[in-house]
This record gives structure tokens, C-alpha cells and sequence, in this order.
């Protein structure tokens, strides 16, 4: 024993671990993260652009230019609105789908395994095949035209006001298949004795949800919410495949916004509105976070 | 673990290293002096030329390559870059990636896009360029005197198509001499029930025509080059009210009804169908009415006109299939390799290629085939006295398109359109360092 802790001594962790094996973890990290969020910042201030090939300090004149401009603060507040949808479908479907599918039946294991392949599928194939679905003379309509007996040329992608929803309403359906999961998995957790002592005590199906089952599953909706809001903010194929932004700039998120401005040519502007996005994500996640934490104090 | 941060400044130098190298990775060879033209048949077995191209024009080079690869031994491959095409070109250029030729718009704004001096072969003493019919010869492809475009086809006109048997049955005999004329036609048509003029917003790029025809004669007058000065801007009298009056006549109910949804495809089935009897369009609305009907039957129901405010001219705006570019890729070898297949292509290889490809010649000694439609034949025509457009003359392109578009959705007014055009215009034109922005 005391020679075991001799050695152990002599050979402390530093030489059974030596700190140059992080190195090739490290260089992966710097080349491929640290370095390309590094230019992401170094460029939002200079003049790079398809145009020229000297690239100058610019100081904050993207900044000045993009903020005097109204599309961008048209694009966040896009951005913001389609965030907040996405986080709010995606969570009420993928949570009405666990509350449905969560006994292990034989029937429920298939439908959970349908309710997740749109998860696994390519986003763009998903919006190419709603936009052909929700065309004036698509599917979608035609289908609602056979029920009512009417013809119906509803334009689901032409309106102003209301594409958002449909577009926020088609990536939460693409989704709603992880959050299900999450959920179920959440469900799982709770101890079956705490639903035993409230049924003893009387209480109904939706006083257990209310009082008990939802409170509980807190640290699940921390990381769903999170995910779909944050995660929608970066959203870009699905609008792309839909809408491309439109109609009338109504579904411009910012991704959108900043793909266009990169394919003409000013390269340097494409990378401030990135980095707007990176800040505005990290400004919202902190708080977001925090108080969906503090839910979980419950537990 | 005592020095947690040892290896930190071997990292903060590294990190410094890489930042010092933090120049546009596209900055290539400077120029070169006069080039010498290879013979067309000059033995190139060895060499492999790139040629890059989008989905839509990916196979118009086939006959041509064929024919050069045989005559010479060299290999030519063609690669597809994925749709938007020129974002995607832009982009690679932009990081070191090049092509020996590419498919590129030849108007001054892509040019000046590809960063024209800096990355593409000076193409002024090019052997087949006294073989052009007079009047094709200069009119694009060329940016500050320097000639950087081969023109294999002829640019898209930017006119009027319509359908021969909606006009006859109106009694239409005569296409419209002038603007008033054209809108005259288009309100006798409507107090006819008919649906004068179609357009496809949800598509949007096909809005900006309607703009543009409209400024043929200020465009004859020099209107590009005082916008690329800022002497004129977007906002003033002369475009504003272009876009006013395309907006007066939407709530003037000339269009069709569906103008909010209609798309590209729905706008060449309505024309051919006689749903309604005027598109403003360009050549590529001929390809997608080539889609749905046989030649024949487009010669007897579509027809082209040009229009202006003052008559007839036409307002040209050439594409990426117009076009090819020739890259300073470093390689001697392959830059002379590449000028001899555009020689190739304009000189024996032409008529072959003409007729492959059923277009219009550009030169006047080979012959247009027989089998090309008449529409295709009046825009050639019209190309002659035809003026630039905001593409072609322009320093910078802007989203005139999406803005239009967004003005028939209701989100936009014209003069918000006119407004946020000129903004991007500032912000392109200043990226380019031009005088006065």
C-alpha cells in the first residue's frame, strides 16, 4: 500500500496526463471554432466585400449603416417573433404528443417512431414539400375544398400577416418529434409514489397534470424551450424553402436577411449581422435560461 | 497542473500569427501584358479546363466541347455550381477557388462583382471579335474600356410578349408604337374582359421590368451613368415615377387578379392559354413557354414587341448563359488553353453551335438555323437599337425586384421602394470605393 502511494506520488497526474495531449483536441477547437468566431468579430469591422481585394479597417461603419437602415431591425424583430412561435408550438405539440404516447404500448412505440422522422429529415426537403402542400392550388387546399365543397384558394405562404404563423406552425411540426421525446423521457422520471399519494388523495387527471406531473417535468421544458427558442433564432432552411422571406419581407429572419446581403458581395456587412445575431442570442439566453431554472427549483 | 496557463502564449502567438494573415484570401496575380492567341487547333493533350456553370446552362457547352476536345486532345469538365449561381461563384472567387472559364453575367455590375481586373483575363484583341455583326460587337462585356466577356448568345431583351390570338380577336391588328399606345391597347382589352397584363410576385424577380422598360429613353440619355455618380438618385422624379406608375396601374386592375400568389410558371401557362394578353418579360419566359408548347404553336400565338415611353426600344440584360468569362488562374499553360476554346467557340466551332443549341447568331457570316422561334427572332432584332438596363449600365445591382415585389404585397410604398433601392445601391457602390458615395 505504501509503495502504491509512493508512486502514485512520484508520478504525479500531470505525467500520466501530460497537458500536450489536448493539443490535437485544441488545434481542432482553435481552427475550427475559436478562430472562426475570432474573424467573425475582426471582420464586422472592416470593408471586406467581393469588390475589392484589400480589406481596411472600416471602425463601426457597418454598425452605423445597418442600424440607420430599417430592414435590419425589421429582420430581428422578425427574428423574435418567429423564435417565440416555434418555442410555443413545438412545446405544446411535442408535450400533447408525450402526454398521448406516453404508455408503452406496442401501437404508441410506432406512432412516437412516425412523430420523430420528420426530426431526422432534411430540413429543405420539409419546407419544399409544405410549399407545394400549402400552394393557392396545392394540396392543403385541396383537401379543405373536398370537405366543404367549395373551392378554396387559400394563399397559406402569400399573406402578410399570417405566414409567419404557418411557417413557425411547419418548423415546430418538423421538431415536435424531439421535444416529444425529451418529454416522455421527463415523464418517465417521476416517481410513481408522488402519483400514487395524489390519486389517494382524490385528484383528477388534470389537478395531477396541474399540481403535480408539470411542475415536474421542469428541468425537460428548461431544455425544450430553450432549444426551440434559441435554436429557432438561427432558423434559415425552412423559411428559405418556404417563402424565401417573403411575402414582402414579412418572414425576413435575419439568417435570411444575411445570406442576401453575402451573395452581393459585402462580405464584411454579412459578418456584422452575425454577429448582431450571436450577441442578441447570447443577451436572450442568459435570462431565458436563468428563470427557466429557477422553475426547476421545485424539485 | 501548477501552470495552468504555460502554453497560453504559445497560443496567443499562434492566434496573433493567424490574424496577421488575415487578408482577403482571393488576392491574386497582378496584370499581365498583352497575350498572344493560340491557333484553334493547337495540341493541348494533357490539359484539363474547368468550366464552371449553372443548372440552367450546364449543357450548353456540350457541342462545343466535344468538338474542341476532339480537335485538340484537351479535357474539358464542366461542373454545375448549385443555384443562386452567382452567389455561389462570387463566394468561391472570393476565397481562391477558381475556375479556367465560367458562365457570368457580362454586364459591369457582375464584372465589377467578380472583381473583374483583379481576377479575369483581358479578352480586347480576342481574334473573333471582327466576326460579330457591327452593331452586337461592343454592346456589353465590357467594364472601364477593358473587354472581360465573350458573348456566345444574344442578351435577353427586356420587352413584350403577347398572345397573337387574344390580340386578333380583339381586333388588335397593330403592336403598339409607343407607351401611351401600349396602355391604350391594355384598357381596350380590359373594357374588352380580358386580363391585359399578367405578373408573378411571388416569384418576384420578374417586377423589375416593368420599371425598367420604362426608362429605356432616360437610359438612352445617360440615366445609369448619373445614378453611378450619385447625380441622380432612385428617389428622384425620373425612376420614382417609373415605379409610381407600375403601382398605378396594379390598382388600376390591368393585371391579373392573382398577382399576390401568381408565379413564373402560372404566368406562361396564362399567356399561352390567353388568360391574359401582355407580359413584360425577358427571353428566359421564352424558355419556360418552350417548356409547355412546340415551336409551331408558338409561332402562331406568341409574339415580341419592344416598348419604351417614346416607342419601341428595347432595354437589354444579359445572363450568365450569355456569357463566358476566362480566369487568371496563375497557370500560363491553362490561361492560353483557355482563350484557345473561346476562340474555338466563336470561330469553327460556332455554327456547330449555333445549330446545337437552335439560337440566334451573333456573327454575320453563320447562319441563324431555321428552327428558331419567331418571338426569339423579333428580340434578337430589336437587340440592335436596344439601351442598357439597370443590370447592364449600372455600377451595382440592387434588390429593385424584391422591393417591387413588396410593394404589390402591401409592405412597401413607392417611395419606401425607391428609397430602400437607393440605400443599397449607397451601400454597394460605396463597398466598391466609387467616386461620390
Amino acid at each position: 500500500m505504501s509503495t502504491n502511494l509512493t508512486l502514485a506520488k512520484a508520478r504525479p497526474r500531470q505525467q500520466d496526463h501530460p497537458l500536450w495531449f489536448l493539443v490535437p483536441a485544441l488545434v481542432v477547437l482553435v481552427v475550427f471554432f475559436f478562430v472562426p468566431t475570432l474573424f467573425n468579430f475582426v471582420y464586422a469591422f472592416t470593408d471586406w466585400s467581393s469588390f475589392k481585394s484589400a480589406i481596411n479597417f472600416a471602425g463601426i461603419d457597418n454598425f452605423t449603416s445597418l442600424f440607420s437602415n430599417g430592414t435590419l431591425l425589421n429582420s430581428l424583430k422578425v427574428t423574435l417573433v418567429y423564435a417565440v412561435l416555434v418555442a410555443l408550438f413545438q412545446n405544446a405539440f411535442g408535450l400533447g404528443l408525450a402526454l398521448l404516447l406516453e404508455r408503452d404500448t406496442r401501437v404508441n412505440r410506432a406512432v412516437r417512431v412516425a412523430f420523430f422522422i420528420p426530426v431526422i429529415m432534411s430540413a429543405l426537403a420539409v419546407g419544399y414539400i409544405f410549399q407545394a402542400l400549402l400552394k393557392p392550388d396545392g394540396a392543403l387546399n385541396g383537401i379543405l375544398g373536398a370537405l366543404t365543397g367549395a373551392d378554396v384558394a387559400i394563399p397559406w405562404l402569400g399573406d402578410t400577416t399570417w405566414t409567419i404563423v404557418v411557417v413557425a406552425v411547419v418548423h415546430a411540426w418538423k421538431w415536435m418529434g424531439l421535444s416529444m421525446l425529451i418529454y416522455l423521457a421527463g415523464l418517465k422520471t417521476i416517481n410513481e409514489d408522488v402519483l400514487e399519494a395524489a390519486r389517494l388523495d382524490g385528484a383528477n387527471r388534470w389537478t395531477m397534470f396541474r399540481a403535480i406531473r408539470f411542475p415536474l417535468l421542469a428541468p425537460a421544458v428548461t431544455f425544450n424551450v430553450a432549444t426551440a427558442l434559441l435554436g429557432s433564432m438561427n432558423g434559415f432552411d425552412i423559411v428559405q424553402a418556404t417563402t424565401e422571406g417573403g411575402p414582402g419581407g414579412t418572414t425576413e429572419l435575419l439568417n435570411i436577411f444575411i445570406f442576401r446581403t453575402f451573395g452581393q458581395g459585402l462580405f464584411a456587412q454579412a459578418t456584422t449581422m452575425s454577429l448582431v445575431l450571436f450577441l442578441l442570442v447570447t443577451i436572450l439566453a442568459f435570462p431565458v435560461i436563468r428563470f427557466l431554472r429557477k422553475r426547476e427549483d421545485v424539485l | 497542473m501548477k501552470k495552468p496557463f504555460r502554453y497560453a502564449p504559445a497560443l496567443v502567438a499562434a492566434a496573433a500569427l493567424t490574424l496577421t494573415a488575415c487578408s482577403d484570401p482571393g488576392a491574386g496575380t497582378g496584370d499581365t501584358g498583352p497575350v498572344d492567341w493560340p491557333a484553334q487547333d493547337a495540341d493541348l493533350s494533357g490539359t484539363t479546363l474547368t468550366v464552371w456553370a449553372a443548372q440552367n446552362s450546364n449543357t450548353v457547352p456540350d457541342s462545343v466541347i466535344a468538338g474542341f476536345e476532339e480537335l485538340t486532345g484537351a479535357e474539358v469538365e464542366v461542373v454545375t455550381i448549385p443555384d443562386p449561381y452567382e452567389q455561389g461563384v462570387q463566394t468561391k472567387v472570393a476565397t481562391g477557388d477558381m475556375p479556367d472559364l465560367a458562365f457570368w453575367q457580362p454586364t459591369a455590375s457582375q464584372l465589377t462583382a467578380l472583381n473583374a481586373k483583379q481576377h479575369l483575363q483581358p479578352l480586347d484583341d480576342a481574334p473573333w471579335l471582327d466576326a460579330y455583326k457591327p452593331e452586337l460587337r461592343d454592346i456589353t462585356g465590357i467594364l472601364d474600356g477593358t473587354r472581360y466577356a465573350a458573348l456566345i448568345t444574344t442578351p435577353a431583351v427586356e420587352g413584350v410578349y403577347y398572345n397573337k390570338e387574344v390580340f386578333a380577336a380583339n381586333g388588335i391588328t397593330e403592336t403598339p408604337a409607343d407607351w401611351d399606345a401600349f396602355l391604350q391597347t391594355a384598357r381596350d382589352l380590359e373594357g374588352a374582359g380580358v386580363t391585359p397584363f399578367h405578373e408573378m410576385a411571388a416569384d418576384r424577380w420578374g417586377t423589375q421590368w416593368w420599371v425598367q422598360v420604362q426608362l429605356a429613353d432616360a437610359a438612352a440619355d445617360g440615366l445609369w451613368d448619373r445614378v453611378n455618380t450619385r447625380e441622380e438618385l432612385f428617389t428622384d422624379p425620373t425612376i420614382q415615377g417609373a415605379i409610381d406608375t407600375y403601382q398605378g396601374l396594379i390598382e388600376e386592375g390591368l393585371f391579373n387578379e392573382d398577382i399576390k400568389t401568381a408565379t413564373f410558371e402560372d404566368q406562361g401557362a396564362a399567356l399561352l392559354a390567353g388568360d391574359a394578353a401582355m407580359v413584360v418579360q425577358v427571353n428566359s419566359f421564352f424558355g419556360q413557354l418552350q417548356s409547355l408548347a412546340e415551336t409551331e404553336e408558338l409561332n402562331r400565338k406568341i409574339g415580341f414587341f419592344p416598348i419604351s415611353p417614346s416607342g419601341n426600344t428595347g432595354t437589354f440584360i444579359p445572363d450568365q448563359s450569355n456569357a463566358l468569362v476566362a480566369f487568371k488562374t496563375g497557370d500560363a499553360d491553362r490561361e492560353s488553353a483557355a482563350r484557345q476554346l473561346l476562340s474555338y467557340w466563336m470561330g469553327d466551332g460556332y455554327e456547330g453551335f449555333v445549330n446545337a443549341q437552335s439560337t440566334v447568331s451573333l456573327q454575320s457570316d453563320v447562319e441563324t438555323p431555321a428552327d428558331v422561334p419567331e418571338a426569339l427572332l423579333s428580340v434578337s432584332d430589336s437587340l440592335g437599337t436596344a439601351v442598357g438596363s439597370m443590370q447592364a449600365s449600372a455600377i451595382a445591382n440592387p434588390d429593385l425586384y424584391l422591393y417591387l415585389a413588396d410593394m404589390i404585397q402591401g409592405t412597401k410604398t413607392p417611395a419606401e421602394v425607391a428609397e430602400a433601392t437607393q440605400a443599397q445601391f449607397d451601400e454597394l457602390a460605396k463597398a466598391q470605393g466609387a467616386e461620390g458615395f
